[in-house]
């Protein structure tokens, strides 16, 4: 269907992209790796347990871990070979995780699930339990917890928004696998008997929304450039024109929002049995030579990829598992990927400008893009004074989504988030 | 790889803007004005403004200097104390003390600016905690002292003809006071082209030509400075309420036409563009901001009517003593908000 445009949200921030970097470059897929680490905590929620033991041999996409409850996710081996090991490693973020280590053998042997066709809806609920689907946007949330809402829904949005800055995967994704995404979302479609299927593609974009305006059944919506318009929330509003009240799951206005990857997934689950070990992710950012879109097995370490991406151009100043804005700065990247990894960034001192802060203007910046119309600069004043109830109150803090905003508009370069976050926790504790 | 990679809360890009950057646009905003000044009055303004911004910068580095242990034990650590403050000087003071000599009457004598800019950045600003912390508009509260102290509206600016007083109701022809008071106008309406471009016309140095002003409040709406909102929103309410007001006067029938002469007399466009929008005294939400032009359109016309003296500046220092309370009681409700008490009840 002919775009239409998305509803104008207040708020936001036009953000200097630097899109342009990786997102003409087709996807390629690296050499197998001969090793993988595969981190047991590869969802929200709890860590899977690992079914597998020292020595097992295994194939491509056999499962390997088990979800623990239901805010989990299962895991499957991502190449075929032998379980090294079994043991804990730090990961990016600091805690302590299981991680199995599996060995290639490089026979490339694969055992998938048996193929759907023509499914019921149960099927396609349950499939997507099984083959370990987790939201591909970031947060790793499990789709089959997202597909079994309690309240009626009536529209399924698929975000294709990708509104951080630098990552293109999702914009390769949607170029390069437009058939599939549609099929996913029929799948889900039926899955969760919703009417209507809107897909929301920022401007930025023009080549996916002329790739998905040939479908008949899929409502595609132009939204405005201004990040954060890939937050649930407002892809929401800018697209139907609901408002998702604090507290309130998507689902109970009626809407299920789906990344565009989780639907490629989803598809591929149904169609071929293919359980979730793969993904879309870019690597990019000034200090790797050649930026590139990947599609690469979970496990994979990335130093393997950023030597395929032609190794470091200069000393990385920064790091970043994710966007820029979202993501996580880790201490190196001798890392591996997981199924939430959207990219890699390594970015240069020039670009990541570690200014230190100066004094608040009260120029009122951070309030004017807030997306969620919160005073952040409140917050920052009166938690660095030890007020977190006054922070809370007056800065609106637990709206807050984090979405980084506020502090990329500060002209004095506050830290804004970690405030935020302080105030957050203090206010949590304070209330158990 | 080196270990100098950096770890830090997201976001990890940062806009180009700084506050640096901020203050810098403000002073190219203020160059057409402060240029039309030294043309209009001469080489006292140019000295005046010299003083000003010179003064303004040197108390801020000797109060940093004294405040930051410069002089301790011998000055041993005064070169490092010059270059943190260097390291952190952000060109507030220089906007200080170039706005401060723009509203100032080019007959005021150098020792009077001095001692106004020096009180206006040491007492006003750095004894608050410096910038960003002050509660008043360092230059409006040196204005106020300059004007209380020297008693500055009786000067008469001896460079241009007709020339009378200072304050905007005595401002040359534009016979405001004659029309506040009810009586007819000596000399009628003044031109409104004279009023635009300020010849022929007494004020302060910065504050006669509106044309220079305009285009620097277009610099600050087009480099996203300011919102083009705020000073349109403070001079047209204000002008029309003077109107409003000068037709309640005996005698008097309303007269619109009037408007044009109170939007472009005396310091009201300069204050609107230049000293409300200050970021630090003006409130931070967007509606605290609206309910604070408002206000300062509400007194300025009244202040204008009672008193009929040049009012802005002691206007937008009342108005900045507000604004602490306009930012604790006016909150902007979050997107998606739910009222707290049933927000417990669902919990429930």
């Amino acid at each position: 269907m002919k775009a239409v445009k998305g509803k104008r949200l207040f708020g936001g921030v036009h953000i200097r992209d630097e899109k342009h970097l990786v997102c003409e470059n087709a996807t390629e897929v690296p050499p197998e790796p001969s090793e993988v680490y595969i981190s047991m905590q590869q969802s929200a929620g709890k860590p899977a347990v690992p079914c597998v033991g020292k020595g097992q041999k295994v194939k491509e996409g056999q499962l390997i871990a088990t979800a623990d409850g239901a805010i989990s996710s299962n895991v499957f081996a991502s190449v075929a070979g032998e379980i090294k090991d079994i043991t804990q490693m730090m990961s990016p973020s600091g805690t302590e995780d299981t991680v199995i280590v599996i060995t290639s053998d490089g026979s490339g042997d694969k055992q998938y699930l048996t193929p759907l066709d023509d499914p019921s809806a149960q099927e396609i609920t349950k499939r997507i339990e099984e083959a370990g689907i987790v939201g591909m946007g970031g947060a790793g949330f499990p789709a089959a917890v997202k597909d079994s809402p309690k309240s009626k829904v009536d529209t399924l949005i698929l975000n294709g928004a990708e509104c951080e800055p630098y990552l293109a995967c999702d914009h390769r994704l949607m170029v390069e696998h437009t058939e599939e995404i549609v099929r996913g979302a029929r799948y889900l479609k039926k899955a969760l008997g919703v009417t209507d299927i809107i897909i929301g593609i920022e401007k930025n974009k023009p080549d996916c929304i002329a790739a998905f305006e040939k479908y008949d059944d899929v409502k595609v919506v132009s939204l405005a450039r201004r990040y954060p318009m890939g937050s649930e929330k407002h892809i929401i509003y800018s697209c139907t024109g609901r408002k998702v009240k604090a507290g309130q799951l998507p689902a109970d206005v009626g809407v299920i929002v789906h990344n565009v990857g989780t639907v490629y997934a989803v598809c591929q689950a149904i169609e071929l049995g293919k359980p979730l070990y793969e993904r879309e992710i870019t690597i990019s950012g000034r200090a790797v030579k050649q930026p590139k879109n990947l599609w690469v097995k979970v496990g994979t370490s990335v130093k393997e990829l950023v030597e395929f991406c032609g190794g470091e151009a200069e000393n990385p100043k920064k790091v970043i598992d994710g966007g820029p804005m979202t993501g996580v700065a880790m201490a190196n990247y001798e890392s591996y990927i997981t199924k939430m990894t959207g990219g890699v960034l390594m970015m240069t001192a020039k670009e990541a400008d570690c200014l230190s802060p100066t004094p608040c203007l009260n120029c009122g910046k951070c309030a004017d893009v807030c997306p969620m119309h919160l005073m952040p600069m409140q917050t920052a004043f009166y938690s660095s004074a030890g007020d977190f109830d006054a922070a809370a109150k007056l800065g609106g803090t637990m709206y807050c989504i984090e979405c980084g905003a506020c502090e990329y508009v500060c002209p004095a370069k506050r830290p804004l988030i970690q405030a935020i976050r302080k105030t957050k926790a203090a206010v949590r504790a304070k209330k158990n | 790889m080196d270990n100098t990679i950096v770890i830090s809360t997201p976001p990890h890009v940062k806009s180009r803007r700084t506050t640096r950057g901020i203050m810098l646009d403000v002073i190219i905003a203020l160059l057409p004005a402060t240029v039309a000044g030294i043309v209009f009055f001469g080489w006292q303004a140019a000295v005046l403004i010299i003083t000003s911004v010179l003064t303004a910068v040197i108390a801020e580095f000797v109060y940093y200097f004294i405040y930051n242990g410069g002089f301790k034990s011998k000055c041993a650590n005064a070169k490092a104390v010059c270059a943190n403050w260097l390291k952190q000087f952000d060109y507030t003071s220089i906007v200080t003390g170039l706005i401060l000599a723009l509203i100032v009457p080019s007959t005021a004598h150098w020792y009077e600016i001095l001692i106004g800019s020096a009180l206006a950045i040491i007492i006003v600003k750095m004894l608050f905690g410096g910038t960003g912390k002050n509660l008043v508009n360092p230059a409006a509260a040196g204005r106020v002292i300059m004007f209380l102290s020297f008693s500055l509206t009786t000067y008469v600016a001896a460079n241009f003809d007709p020339i009378s007083l200072d304050s905007e109701l005595f401002t040359g022809a534009t016979n405001l006071s004659g029309w506040l008071l009810g009586g007819e106008g000596a000399s009628g309406h003044m031109e409104w082209i004279d009023l635009f471009l300020g010849t022929g016309l007494a004020g302060c140095i910065g504050e006669t030509c509106k044309l220079a002003l305009i285009i620097g409040y277009l610099y600050l709406v087009i480099r996203k400075v300011i919102k083009w909102w705020q000073p349109v929103l403070y001079v047209a309410l204000s002008a029309f309420l003077s109107v409003c007001m000068a037709a309640t006067v005996e005698g008097a029938t309303f007269d619109i036409s009037l408007f044009v002469d109170y939007a472009l007399s005396g310091g009201l466009m300069f204050g609107a563009i230049f000293m409300a929008t200050d970021y630090v005294t003006s409130p931070k939400g967007i509606y605290g901001q609206i309910v604070y032009y408002v206000a300062l359109a509400v007194l300025t016309s009244l202040l204008r009517f009672y008193t009929k003296i040049e009012v802005v500046s002691f206007v937008i220092m009342i108005m900045n003593l507000i604004v602490p309370l306009i930012d604790t009681y006016i909150v902007r409700r979050p997107f998606g908000y739910v009222k707290p008490k049933k927000a417990e009840k669902e919990g429930k």
